[in-house]
């Protein structure tokens, strides 16, 4: 380590632990000196600070040595005394403020970087008023009397040459009613060195009175110590003097004055030699003289081996004294206050081991006498000492910490002690790099008193920065404790320097909680001093915290908006994040060629389109050969990667913003920001070095009004969009910005308005760039559609098709007529249409002339229909590209409507896409030729589900046996079958029941099932035998299963039917090959929807039988019992009274009245043909085998076996349910709708006057089959 | 009583942080456990006791400040487990047995196939067993 004098403690203690002058002068001295805007003690500080003084000195031991900095401490008699407390706290609160004024422009720039922060040294990073404020606390415990080196040493009595009777003013101000306590009290001798000067003022003249005064004066006291200083000789007051002279030595404020204007030359150097020999003729061998009597008075009474015995003795006996307070009380002329003199001066005179001696011995004296101050006292000297020798730091360390425990021990009255001490013994540590010690002594310091605490703990920081390893963490720590004291002292520019000092540790931290805290009380702060620029930098930081609470963030919101509000100003915040844009979902969509006639087709995958459209639109190679036509068809290379867009069509972008908070932010104006270049060429230059706006360099501006956009609105149109956000929630904003005029746009942001007061905005390009970077490694192409460069050509035609009424949810097989309606809104008119339909089985088209036709009666059978025209129509399915007629070029005004066949061929969710091709007549474009794109979602839910099960017939050999079985899926719909062919000339379908037996049933409910019987036969091979005439009486391939004539037959041989049963049949065959000889059959059903209604007005009750439906039992052994059960609802508003009767036998005498009467014996199983029924049911499937044979008697194979009849009543609106059982003795399969339902209303209150309600009725039991075989 | 637990990654990351008071005083207890990083640092950069200790996990402690104590471990994948006590006689055994729990618990956390690797612990499942194994450190040194 270097010198221990040339440390910052060192100096430290050079300058202040030195003799101190008291000076006494009369007010004439004191105006004399004024006229330079000087005091007395100000003028001469300059000449007491000596650097190369060299004196001799010999204090107790022989060898002299030599001085060379001295100095001089100078303070009026006044100020020789402990310093008022409250005054010294009103000045160091104003060094703290002044500095904090000073260094208010350096809050502007940006927090340091934590690295550079490290490479700095240290001077440069701590700030120098520390130095201030450190001395300012020290100086406040001064001149306390425990301490020897504050006593003056020596006197300076000053009187001016005009006073009246200078000599007896000399012995006035000696008096001892205006001297220091010090003196008074005891505690120091009053018998100390005077000096006399005598002050003339040159101004005044009469030099011989002065000289004549000093005469007199030197015969009064001595003629050493009078001396005669003449000032202001100057007469003008113009003498310029370096501005460093009394500079430093002068903290006032007002440094206007020129200081010592009336001092020349000879003045000064008057001065120099005054002060000079009052220090080395006077002060000094004083000193001198003093160590040597008191050390031979000490070594006298104390040295030695029984002096030592001797005072432990004395000192026992003192023990029973009383204590006082402060300890005992020690007097100038005690051997202690003695041995302390003597520490305090051999230090002042560098004598540090004669000072070190003096200091041990005396602190184990007052140690005894438990004279905690003055022990505390020797021991800070003893540490200091230690330090100056540069010898044992350990020693030195351990004196510190004693003194400054000691004098924390003594409670509030050592406080300023211990901060002192602290301060000595942190500076001491710092001198030796241990600054994480010194910074522990800092924390310790920091007491109650805030603002010192404030600083102290800034301090401390520092010292946790020098440290090595580098303690960042802490050093933030204490700073944001540091800060957080500052603001408590309304030192908000002293707290913001901390708080910034800390920031530059969390700043790249994921300890966000930490992080938010400090940037929104800086944010905060700033905002208290007016700087809003710095504020909203700051609190937007912590805008976007969805880890905190919301408590915490509703107030980070709340305060952000004062703040904004306080400005007064729009801010436009480059990078808001509230809300977040999530980036990867933007989506720009843009027309180009392809036009959508929807959202929802925009969305459709583009290589879905493509391979529609594959053969429709003209291939790239056909382009590439029209290189001969025209050349501004061709497009500048520069747009090959840039897309096309059309003026006048919307580009739409999306984008989803993301609220982060858990409280509601509400947006408004979300709109793009656009840039366009009207000219090819500009843009050409301009995207070669992209240099957009300069908003990058800038993240905040305020705009005082939306000028530009004014501009732009010429050139394209913007959407705007307001939202309001839920806590968490994300919204998919769609924006859209219009081009008006050709040449290039760029989108380049987005810009929105947080809560109608901040402007957000958020740049595209410099972000998504970014992110492609790191993309691009990995997926070298990137899709052209991300690109937010366009290229505006000029309008062009662009069709609206829409297809009217589509359905959303259809029934499967539910045949329908659309309507394709494709609208020009642009004059130009369009050709060559074509259109596409991905799914024929599902969409095909029709023929214009079905448009002027009314559905459904045109596909009934025509007297003239042509057989002819089904070929054609077959053809045209096999292509599923339609091209429209060449008349159907639509201009604008008059829509196009093209009818579409619809129908339902699968159960399921299916998507729909069409697309229509067109061309403009206007060769002259970019682009001669779109797509329009149409997409649909639809839900086909099932419906009929039909089987058909055929088998040969047994007796002839060119007929079949048909069964369908129908079943209606449906929850609620109704269908009536209507028809059933088959398609194919060689057929023939015959019903095999009665026509009038089964049409009544073909109304199916929701769930229920039918079976029907036909027959089929092949004509071809029949038709050599039999005549042409049965072909034509018999009908062909139709059967119609509904009551009327036979006019309301459709036509299968028409094209929906034709059509669709070409697609159904290329769908199956794709499924299952090989699948020869089959015949088609087309059932053609009509919903009746709402006949349930009808049902339920006629009977408050239904019901359901619930039970096996197939039952194996042996026979042999027994019959077979079994259970079902019978779920009753009651679907009227009052309660009904129930009686369920089982019959056993079948109930025909109901058949009148019942509901379903039509049908009561027909229901159930029927025998048609005996012979055939057996073979073919045994041929089929074998399910139902064992048919019983016809019941002819009156017995039934099965009874009911539980209780023939249960009453019960029905809540309204209330289902119960009933058990029932059956034997059965024998298998088969059986009907059991032999039960009847009587049901009478019980509460009939509610008579209405409109007429009388049915109360009362009987219900005909429901078919219910089961089917018991044989136990094998 | 245990007052903070907090796991702090490798690259001195908090990866989990979670406070037993009543009081609000969250944000202090964040900087004492930053702060404490500080310590550890310094402990592992130079270990001046080697041997015995050279492989030790537990830190022991880190630092008293004016009303807690402030306990470090230091697993091997440099992962600090932190634990701020308000109790000012400790046994180590006691400590020591905490953070292997701790530890335990942590490893059972992170071996979830769905926690990211240096990313915040945000199991439910941990969180209990931590307020359990809290718990019943108050206990253990009570008995």
């Amino acid at each position: 380590m270097a010198d221990p004098a040339n440390t910052k403690l060192g100096r430290m203690l050079l300058d202040e632990i030195t003799p101190v002058v008291m000076v006494l002068r009369t007010p004439l001295v004191e105006e004399s000196c004024r006229k330079n805007g000087l005091s007395l003690i100000e003028m001469l500080a300059p000449f007491s600070n000596f650097n190369n003084i060299d004196v001799p000195v010999r204090t107790a031991s022989d060898q002299p040595y030599r001085l060379r900095k001295f100095r001089l401490r100078l303070f009026y008699g006044s100020e020789v005394r402990q310093p008022n407390i409250e005054a010294a706290k009103e000045r160091l609160k104003q060094v703290i403020t002044f500095s904090g004024d000073k260094d208010i422009s350096e809050l502007c720039s940006d927090p340091p970087d934590i690295e550079s922060l490290i490479a700095t040294s240290k001077q440069e990073l701590v700030p120098s008023w520390f130095q201030n404020f450190n001395k300012e606390l020290i100086d406040v415990v001064a001149f306390s009397e425990h301490e020897a080196f504050d006593h003056p040493v020596a006197c300076l009595v000053a009187v001016s040459s005009k006073d009246k009777d200078p000599i007896d003013k000399f012995v006035d101000l000696f008096n001892t009613n205006q001297l220091p306590p010090l003196l008074n009290d005891g505690a120091m001798d009053p018998k100390i060195l005077k000096y006399f000067l005598l002050v003339h003022d040159n101004q005044d003249g009469m030099l011989e009175k002065a000289s004549g005064i000093l005469t007199e004066m030197r015969s009064t006291f001595g003629a050493n110590d009078c001396r005669l200083l003449c000032i202001n000789t100057s007469a003008d007051g113009t003498e310029e003097h370096q501005g460093t002279l009394w500079a430093s030595y002068k903290n006032s404020i007002s440094n206007n004055k020129q200081y010592g204007c009336f001092l020349n030359a000879d003045d000064i150097e008057e001065l120099r030699s005054t002060m000079h020999d009052f220090s080395s003729k006077h002060i000094i061998p004083h000193m001198e003289l003093k160590i040597r009597v008191l050390n031979q008075q000490i070594s006298a009474t104390r040295r030695g081996f029984r002096n030592q015995i001797r005072n432990l003795w004395w000192r026992k006996g003192k023990d029973d004294a009383p204590e006082n307070a402060n300890g005992p009380m020690y007097t100038f002329s005690s051997i202690e206050s003695q041995i302390r003199v003597l520490g305090d001066y051999a230090f002042m005179l560098r004598d540090y081991e004669l000072a070190l001696s003096n200091y041990r011995l005396i602190s184990t004296d007052y140690k005894l006498d438990k004279a905690w101050k003055h022990y505390a006292g020797v021991q800070e000297m003893m540490g200091l000492t230690y330090f100056m020798l540069d010898q044992s730091r350990k020693d030195a360390e351990y004196c510190m910490e004693n003194a400054f425990t000691t004098y924390l021990k003594m409670g509030p009255s050592g406080g300023r002690n211990a901060t002192r001490c602290g301060i000595w013994w942190a500076e001491m540590l710092k001198a030796r790099d241990e600054f994480k010690d010194a910074a522990g002594v800092y924390f310790r310091i920091s007491g109650e008193e805030p603002l010192h605490s404030a600083v102290m703990l800034e301090q401390a920081s520092y010292c946790f920065l020098l440290s090595t390893p580098t303690m960042l963490r802490k050093y933030g720590f204490h700073l944001v404790l540091s800060g957080d004291l500052y603001r408590k002292c309304d030192q908000t520019k002293h707290a913001i320097r901390t708080y910034r000092g800390a920031l530059s540790v969390f700043k790249g931290t994921t300890w966000s909680r930490i992080r938010d805290h400090v940037h929104f009380h800086i944010g905060r702060w700033y905002a208290s001093l007016g700087m809003f620029d710095e504020a909203i930098k700051h609190v937007l930081e912590v805008l976007a915290c969805g880890h905190q609470t919301k408590a915490t963030q509703e107030l980070f919101l709340r305060d952000f908006f004062q703040i904004i509000q306080e400005t007064g100003k729009t801010y436009e915040v480059l990078r808001l994040q509230l809300p977040v844009i999530n980036f990867p979902l933007i989506k720009v969509v843009f027309e180009d060629h392809r036009t959508y006639a929807s959202t929802a087709a925009a969305s459709v995958r583009e290589s879905l389109w493509q391979s529609l459209e594959e053969d429709m639109i003209p291939s790239l190679s056909v382009m590439k050969t029209n290189w001969l036509e025209s050349q501004q068809k061709v497009l500048p290379k520069k747009y090959k990667e840039s897309n096309v867009c059309v003026a006048g069509e919307a580009i739409k972008v999306e984008i989803s913003f993301r609220n982060p908070l858990q409280i509601p932010i509400s947006i408004s104006n979300v709109s793009l920001i656009c840039k366009h270049s009207a000219e090819f060429d500009e843009t050409e230059s301009d995207a070669n070095g992209f240099s957009i706006d300069h908003q990058n360099d800038k993240e905040l501006r305020a705009v005082s009004n939306s000028g530009e956009f004014s501009l732009d609105t010429s050139l394209f149109t913007l959407s705007e969009i307001d939202i309001s956000m839920r806590g968490g929630e994300t919204i998919l904003v769609q924006l859209t910005v219009t081009p008006k005029i050709e040449g290039s746009l760029k989108v380049v942001g987005v810009r929105w308005k947080l809560s109608g007061s901040v402007v957000g905005i958020c740049n595209f390009n410099s972000d998504i760039i970014r992110k492609k970077v790191t993309k691009r490694k990995k997926k070298p192409k990137q899709p052209v559609k991300d690109n937010l460069q366009f290229l505006v050509i000029k309008s062009l035609p662009r069709l609206e098709g829409v297809v009217d009424n589509f359905p959303k949810t259809v029934y499967a097989g539910d045949l329908r007529r659309l309507t394709l309606e494709l609208r020009n809104p642009s004059k130009i008119s369009v050709k060559n249409l074509k259109m596409k339909i991905s799914h024929p089985r599902y969409l095909i088209i029709a023929d214009q002339e079905v448009m002027n036709s009314e559905f459904p009666t045109c596909l009934r059978k025509q007297e003239s229909s042509s057989e002819s025209c089904t070929q054609v129509d077959a053809a045209r399915a096999a292509s599923s590209l339609f091209v429209f007629p060449e008349t159907t070029a639509i201009s604008s005004e008059t829509p196009l409507k093209w009818p579409l066949w619809f129908r339902a061929a699968a159960a399921g969710s299916i998507s729909l896409y069409i697309t229509v091709y067109y061309e403009m007549e206007d060769e002259s474009s970019v682009i001669t030729y779109r797509t329009l794109r149409m997409h649909y979602n639809l839900e086909v839910l099932p419906s009929l589900e039909v089987s058909f099960q055929t088998s040969p017939c047994s007796s002839k050999l060119q007929e079949f046996l048909v069964r369908m079985d129908v079943i209606n899926r449906t929850s609620s719909e109704t269908f009536q079958i209507h028809q059933l062919s088959c398609v194919g000339d060689q057929w023939e379908l015959v019903l095999l029941q009665p026509m009038e037996s089964v049409s009544s049933l073909k109304l199916l409910m929701a769930g229920q099932a039918l079976s029907c019987f036909f027959k089929l036969k092949n004509r071809r091979t029949r038709q050599s035998t039999e005549e042409n005439t049965f072909l034509a009486t018999s009908g062909r391939a139709d059967v119609k299963l509904v009551d009327g004539d036979s006019t309301g037959l459709y036509d299968t041989y028409i094209s929906p039917f034709i059509l669709f049963h070409h697609h159904e049949r290329v769908h199956q065959e794709k499924q299952e090959q090989g699948h020869g000889g089959t015949v088609d059959f087309i059932l053609i059903s009509e919903s009746r929807s709402g006949s349930d209604a009808g049902v339920a007005s006629k009977s408050p009750i239904w019901w359901l039988i619930d039970g096996p439906r197939s039952v194996r039992h042996d026979f042999s052994a027994a019959f077979c019992e079994i259970n079902l059960s019978m779920t009753v609802y009651n679907s009227s508003e009052d309660v009904v009274s129930v009686r369920v009767l089982t019959l056993d036998y079948t109930p025909a005498i109901n058949s009148a009245t019942s509901a379903a009467s039509g049908s009561g014996n027909e229901v159930g199983w029927h025998d048609i043909s005996h012979v055939s029924e057996i073979k073919v049911t045994s041929d089929v499937t074998g399910v139902r085998a064992g048919k019983a044979p016809p019941s002819t008697d009156s017995v039934s194979p099965f009874i009911w076996s539980g209780t023939s009849s249960t009453r019960l009543n029905l809540e309204p609106l209330s289902s119960a349910q009933v058990p029932l059982q059956i034997c059965v003795f024998s298998p088969g399969t059986f009907d059991l709708s032999n039960y009847i339902l009587y049901w009478n209303l019980v509460s009939s209150g509610g008579h209405d006057a409109d007429g009388p309600k049915v109360s009362s009725g009987t219900c005909q039991g429901h078919s219910y089959h089961i089917a018991v075989l044989q136990k094998e | 009583m245990i007052v903070c637990v907090a796991v702090v990654g490798h690259q001195n990351n908090p990866l989990y942080i979670q406070s037993f008071t009543e009081s609000d005083d969250v944000l202090k207890l964040h900087h004492i456990v930053h702060c404490s990083l500080d310590v550890v640092d310094e402990r592992v950069n130079n270990p001046k006791k080697s041997g015995p200790t050279l492989n030790e996990t537990f830190l022991g402690l880190l630092y008293p400040t004016e009303n807690y104590k402030v306990y470090g471990y230091l697993t091997n994948t440099k992962v600090k487990f932190i634990l701020v006590t308000t109790d000012l006689d400790v046994r180590d055994a006691d400590v020591r047995n905490f953070f292997r729990s701790f530890h335990a618990a942590y490893v059972d956390a992170v071996s979830n196939p769905f926690h990211v690797p240096g990313k915040k612990i945000t199991s439910k499942v941990f969180a209990k067993r931590v307020s359990g194994i809290v718990q019943t450190f108050g206990l253990s040194s009570a008995g």
